[in-house]
């Protein structure tokens, strides 16, 4: 049997990811409402990580459980058609790319797996919910379909190590940058960023720093909180740790 | 493809009143495309440890099952290995499943590739030999079709040959078998690109390279044309033992596949052995033919990963790995020819016509 400390440790890490979520979309509100500088951050996808990791959280350990398998059939019914419509969308305006390194194409992936494990997912005897009940091959979960949580698997593994490659590349790149743009003109800043394609923490620290005043301590702090909420590069982090959940989940069922 | 060509154009960054910072995208070059492969690998290999069957004491029994034919030097230290898992086999399947994820995190992230590759050399070595038992090349068992010579092994020659080294090696090799002057003008391209004429020989040099696969396929060839694999209902018994807890749609590809080759197993054989040796020797010939090989390896890996490996098992549940077939493929890739290459290949007029 999986022992269930493993599954508490995934648990904690979705419920990391979705305080995560919950701050960099408040962070967002709060930049927007004071005009203070910020990268694009986008309101779907925040609230797309935290309903996947208070979903994910409450598959793993059955106490964590918040709404009914129903409810959450709807949610990712909603949350696959509206990621792939923005995919469309996307396709019709960059083509194949749009699939292949596009910023939606991931999300489509992770909510169409989460449709798929609560449309799939077969309860040991049907008693129990939550994989936490799994005590061998005869009393645990099973996914129905298990071709397809394979497919989910492999994808959302490929995603995982490409979205690692990216923001380490990113890191490494941007390092030098963020002296850069200290010394730049702020207003030039988010323009700067986006053009990149990318930030990450101590770009987007040096940026609120920037913005605040360097000389202001009180605003130097939570300027780098900021930074970090506010990096792209935090909504890749909890993509990366979603992914590797997921496909976990997805082959421990199958 | 070289990252230069990549990222030609691109500007980074873009700023105002003398703030401008340009810094080049940096491209995935082939190489890393396949690192990033071998690192998702490396990620399924974690997920499926982590699995509620490695869990209980069939994972030691499965381990012990691997000694048995072999040496009794190679066979003692894999029951030893197999009682101590069955004895803490919560501990260290954790711990098994936990390297395997950190190698395939290793890889995919930049600055830790290195540390990462050169920890899964030593991880599948000792994996081949506790985990695998070899992969049973000296049971008499191998097969390429039941994972000849392990899936594992590959994991650690797919680290070698996908090594960042700091600089591409010059290409002193012959190029195929292309007019003189072509070869030469082809060398000299090579020179001045400071690449290698395939991903795999970047790190090794191109003699090595090829001498490995030439190696493994041969190797592979030869497990093919054993006894026990050329017995007339061995290659039919091997596909259809593996159609239980499978899917539907695999199970009816087991049956027919194995209806095909019944009572046929001299002639799968052969038949497998011959493109097993052209696939081996393809790497010395010119371009095309090259590129024509590694086709038929990446035919021959899916044949063998689908109704042969029935992907690992992996949809039965309680596979350890993928099985050899996504890495045989993998290597191919590795040995496909880069564009400076064929470009060698062509006659000067041609060259300079294209250029």
């Amino acid at each position: 049997m999986t022992p269930g400390w493993i599954l508490d440790v995934f648990a904690g890490l979705m419920l990391a990811v979705a305080v995560a979520s919950a701050a960099r979309l408040a962070a967002a509100r709060l930049a927007a409402a004071r005009a203070w500088p910020r990268g694009p951050v986008a309101t779907d996808t925040g609230i797309a990580h935290l309903l996947m990791a208070i979903a994910m959280a409450g598959m793993l350990v059955s106490g964590l459980r918040t709404l009914p398998d129903a409810w959450w059939e709807v949610v990712f019914a909603v949350m696959t058609a509206w990621f792939g419509y923005r995919v469309i969308r996307d396709a019709r305006a960059t083509g194949a790319r749009a699939l292949a390194g596009g910023h939606c194409a991931p999300h489509l992936v992770h909510s169409a797996a989460m449709l798929y494990m609560f449309l799939a997912l077969v309860p040991p005897g049907g008693a129990g919910q939550g994989m936490s009940g799994m005590g061998g091959s005869a009393d645990r979960p099973s996914l129905a379909v298990p071709t397809l949580a394979f497919l989910f698997a492999l994808v959302l593994a490929g995603y995982t190590v490409w979205d690692l490659d990216q923001i380490s590349s990113r890191s490494r790149r941007l390092a030098p940058a963020s002296f850069a743009v200290q010394a730049a003109v702020p207003a030039a800043v988010p323009a700067a960023v986006l053009a990149g394609g990318a930030g990450d923490s101590a770009a987007w620290a040096g940026i609120d720093q920037a913005a605040d005043g360097p000389g202001d301590p009180i605003a130097a702090a939570p300027g780098a909180v900021r930074g970090a909420l506010l990096s792209p590069d935090m909504s890749v982090a909890c993509r990366i740790v979603m992914g590797v959940t997921m496909a976990f989940m997805l082959l421990i069922m199958i | 493809m070289s990252e230069a060509a990549v990222t030609a154009g691109r500007t980074g960054w873009r700023g105002n009143a003398g703030a401008q910072v340009v810094t080049a995208r940096p491209g995935l070059d082939p190489r890393r495309a396949l690192q990033l492969i071998l690192a998702g690998l490396w990620l399924l290999d974690a997920m499926l440890q982590y699995q509620a069957f490695m869990f209980t004491k069939a994972f030691g029994q499965m381990l012990a099952a691997s000694a048995a034919g072999n040496p009794a030097v190679i066979a003692r230290p894999i029951t030893w290995d197999a009682t101590l898992v069955s004895q803490h086999v919560v501990l260290l399947n954790t711990a098994f499943a936990t390297i395997q994820l950190l190698l395939g995190l290793g890889i995919a992230v930049r600055p830790t590739v290195r540390l990462a590759l050169a920890a899964s050399i030593g991880w599948a070595v000792a994996v081949w030999w506790f985990g695998e038992g070899l992969g049973g090349v000296l049971t008499g068992g191998a097969s390429p079709v039941n994972g000849a010579p392990g899936g594992v092994i590959l994991y650690a020659l797919l680290a070698v040959l996908l090594w960042p080294a700091a600089r591409a090696p010059l290409d002193r090799a012959p190029l195929g078998r292309a007019p003189i002057g072509g070869a030469l003008i082809g060398r000299a391209l090579i020179g001045r690109a400071g690449g290698a004429p395939f991903v795999a020989a970047r790190a090794v040099g191109a003699h090595v390279a090829r001498a490995l696969w030439l190696v493994l396929w041969l190797s592979l060839a030869y497990f093919a044309l054993t006894p026990a694999n050329r017995a007339p209902q061995a290659l039919s018994v091997t596909i259809a033992s593996m159609e239980s807890g499978e899917p539907g749609w695999l199970a009816a590809i087991d049956r027919g596949a194995a209806a095909l080759v019944a009572h046929q197993g001299l002639a799968a054989s052969v038949a497998l052995a011959v493109a097993l040796v052209i696939i081996a020797v393809a790497v010395y010939l010119p371009v095309r033919a090259a590129r024509a090989g590694l086709v038929l390896a990446v035919i021959v890996a899916a044949v063998i990963w689908v109704p042969g490996q029935d992907f690992g098992m992996i949809l039965a549940g309680g596979a350890t790995d993928p099985d050899s077939g996504p890495l045989l493929a993998l290597l191919a890739l590795a040995y496909w020819p880069a564009r400076t290459a064929l470009a060698a290949a062509r006659p000067p007029r041609a060259a300079g016509t294209a250029s």
